[in-house]
């Protein structure tokens, strides 16, 4: 199975456009979108951080659906997918998670909030590093394929009932008020700048799942091919016993 | 512009972490191959 | 056979497997209470502060204790491949794991009720006054921990460094049940005991995700 030149010119085309979309996308956020009444040019932030944050969440969704799709179909092309999403989906994760702080300390003065979103976050990074963690752990490719897709099946459920008890449990114990918030009525130039953003950092995605993937159907080849001459010598080792033992 | 160093932190941080991540796989890539190449030909010299 | 007989007919094994030795109800127990101690130096235990923290130490304990204790449930299994065994009976696989899950909550819940009038007296806490409410939140957090803890069980029970990622894997998974616990536990021992209700729902919804997707994704457990 090689890659075909059609796929490899595909894969070329679209990185080129992603490449485009992501610098006319940080033209936007400096040169096109308004100015934020208070926080000023820090606010810049939000375009990637709440974008890298949604983007993480597409990803982590994919996880899911190549989840359930491999136990119900067992094709390996969910398997893989699912390791692609995910390592894909934690790399935005941690970016959410350190443009956050950086956003954070000149805006409220501390570099973190315990606040629903940015905690939620936190937890989500863990439950998915969690999970690649459990899949290096495990070496037969079909139990790992098995054990991570019933372990991310339950992390992503899990997600909603995270953010919503950190949330009943901040507004029964309130943080310091924090103004404005991420998103809290976005003038509708930023909101256009913020979706074309958006749209590149899928894009980014897409490509770096893309790429991944590609990874683990080779890393899934050589697997095969190590057991195929394990086998071989084990077929060779016996032959030649039992050689011996007609002698 | 006010709070410059933190912007540029944030996006220079940021989209390093994609590169790295980039680099990661480009690095399994050629190392997949490589043994792919490798496991091929003991085969054949079988 | 009928599901809810396979599951209490494994109840029962499992029951009867952990009472010869009591090796995991003795040791959770200790742990609980070694905690319980521990903790003690790290603050003034009976300071008025104090009793903001001392729900929260005591679900950690039990969260820790639990992730611990539910390592061997499908880990055991794997010495004699006795779970191969148990995949051949006419049991289904829920009911195999609800089996599992049931004997791992009793033993979870045993280990607690003997705990509770430790920490009452430690902690110099009354629970006496609010025990159905607080052995109501008690039973649903326990159900969370030991629903999502054996499910786990069975999916590291093949990896390597398992002891270690089934605490890594469950904890953070269990935050809702953790928060949830801690405030209702909180609300009901505080000077002016309250029950807050919203708790005892996401607890609830919590037991109730899981036992769905427990449902659904059981084949994939005991298939280990």
């Amino acid at each position: 199975m090689g890659r075909s030149r059609q796929s490899d010119a595909v894969r070329m085309g679209l990185a080129v456009l992603v490449g485009l979309l992501v610098i006319a996308g940080a033209y936007a956020i400096f040169f096109v979108a308004p100015m934020e009444a208070s926080q000023r040019e820090i606010q810049r932030i939000f375009y990637f951080h709440v974008g890298s944050a949604w983007t993480a969440g597409v990803a982590f969704l994919i996880v899911f659906i190549a989840n359930i799709g491999y136990l119900s179909k067992r094709a390996p092309m969910w398997d893989r997918l699912a390791v692609s999403s995910a390592e894909v989906g934690l790399a935005f994760c941690t970016v959410v998670l350190i443009t956050g702080p950086i956003w954070a300390k000149p805006v409220w003065g501390v570099a973190w909030v315990w606040d629903a979103r940015l905690t939620t976050t936190a937890v989500l990074w863990l439950l998915y590093v969690g999970y690649l963690l459990l899949r290096s752990f495990l070496d037969d490719p079909a139990r790992r394929a098995v054990a991570s897709a019933a372990f991310g099946i339950f992390a992503f459920l899990d997600v909603p009932l995270v953010y919503f008890s950190i949330r009943i449990w901040r507004t029964q114990h309130p943080q310091p008020v924090i103004a404005g918030g991420e998103g809290s009525g976005l003038d509708p130039m930023m909101w256009r700048v913020f979706l074309f953003n958006w749209v590149a950092l899928l894009g980014v995605m897409a490509l770096l799942i893309w790429k991944r993937y590609r990874v683990e159907a080779l890393l899934r080849e050589v697997e095969e091919l190590e057991v195929e001459i394990a086998w071989k010598e084990a077929d060779a080792a016996s032959r030649s016993v039992l050689a011996g033992q007609n002698n | 512009m006010k709070n410059f160093e933190f912007i540029f932190a944030a996006y220079t941080v940021g989209w390093a972490v994609f590169f790295v991540y980039y680099l990661t796989v480009i690095r399994r890539l050629g190392r997949a191959e490589e043994e792919l190449q490798r496991l091929k030909e003991m085969l054949q010299g079988k | 056979m009928n599901s809810l007989r396979a599951a209490s007919i494994i109840l029962g094994k499992e029951l009867r497997t952990e009472f010869r030795t009591r090796e995991l109800l003795t040791t959770t127990v200790v742990f609980v209470l070694m905690v319980l101690i521990l903790f003690s130096f790290t603050f003034d235990p009976t300071a008025e502060e104090a009793r903001r923290y001392t729900p929260g130490l005591l679900w950690l304990a039990f969260l820790f204790a639990g992730s611990l204790m539910l390592f061997p449930s499908f880990a055991r299994e794997q010495v004699n491949d006795t779970l191969d065994a148990l995949r051949m009976s006419p049991a289904g696989s829920f009911a195999i794991v609800m089996g599992k899950v049931l004997a791992n909550f009793a033993f979870l819940t045993l280990a607690e009720w003997l705990m509770l009038p430790v920490f009452s007296v430690f902690y110099d806490v009354s629970v006496l006054r609010v025990l159905w409410q607080l052995l109501l939140v008690f039973a649903l957090g326990t159900f969370g921990l030991a629903l999502t803890g054996t499910a786990f069980s069975a999916v590291a029970a093949h990896a390597r460094m398992r002891e270690l990622l089934l605490p890594l894997l469950l904890l953070p998974l269990l935050t809702p049940v953790l928060i949830a616990s801690v405030e209702a536990t909180a609300g009901l021992l505080a000077r002016e005991p309250q029950f807050d209700v919203t708790w005892v729902k996401i607890l609830a919804g919590f037991d109730v995700v899981f036992l769905a997707a427990s449902y659904l994704v059981a084949d994939a457990l005991v298939e280990e």
